[in-house]
């Protein structure tokens, strides 16, 4: 039985700087920030087991949100992200600053390949997934 | 260059934004923040009288 749970209700801000972070959070439906550090295999004859070290770290940020064109919105704030590194911050809580017990996740200097400008299908609405590769990990516990 | 805040995805709208040394320009594009219009108070026509 799990002894504490977490209602998933994130905060997403996305931006070309950490000084200029926008809050997306009401437009995102789901976000998965993954840190990985590349396994690279150090096993040598005389071992039974294969054994890895760590190598480069290769972070990752998938979200998922609404299409939106009006200003200051999905489009105006990711629009010019495109190809270039920028920088997201996840917070596991809406509504409360950086604490040890709500960790900001940040990438900095992480890539967005590709924004889909559009996403739509006939009684839907438009949504896209946008994918944040790499960038340097750190996590914000001050406020 | 001074900025305002517009949207509150960014801040509190109305507050200052200092961008420090990032470009701006697309947040300015997209709506987030404007260019502050308010000008620098200009200094005191007073003057003092010259001691003799």
């Amino acid at each position: 039985m799990a002894t504490s749970t977490q209602l998933s209700n994130p905060k997403v801000q996305i931006g070309a700087a950490i000084g200029s972070l926008v809050d997306l959070t009401d437009q995102t439906t789901s976000a998965t920030l993954t840190r990985t550090v590349e396994a690279l295999e150090d096993t040598a004859f005389g071992t039974g087991s294969r054994t890895y070290v760590g190598g480069l770290e290769n972070n990752e940020l998938t979200v998922t949100m609404f299409m939106s064109y009006i200003a200051a919105e999905t489009y105006a704030s990711l629009k010019d992200l495109v190809g270039t590194k920028c920088t997201v911050q996840v917070n596991p809580a809406y509504g409360s600053g950086d604490s040890a017990t709500n960790p900001g996740f940040v990438l900095t200097n992480t890539y967005l390949e590709s924004l889909p400008v559009i996403n739509s299908s006939l009684g839907e609405l438009a949504t896209i997934d946008l994918t944040f590769t790499g960038g340097v990990y750190s996590v914000d516990v001050t406020a | 260059m001074k900025y305002v805040i517009i949207s509150p995805r960014l801040g509190t709208p109305g507050d200052e934004f200092d961008p420090g040394d990032d470009n701006v320009d697309h947040l300015v594009a997209g709506g987030f923040i404007r260019q502050s219009t308010d000008k620098p108070s200009k200094p005191s026509k007073v003057k003092t009288k010259p001691k003799e």
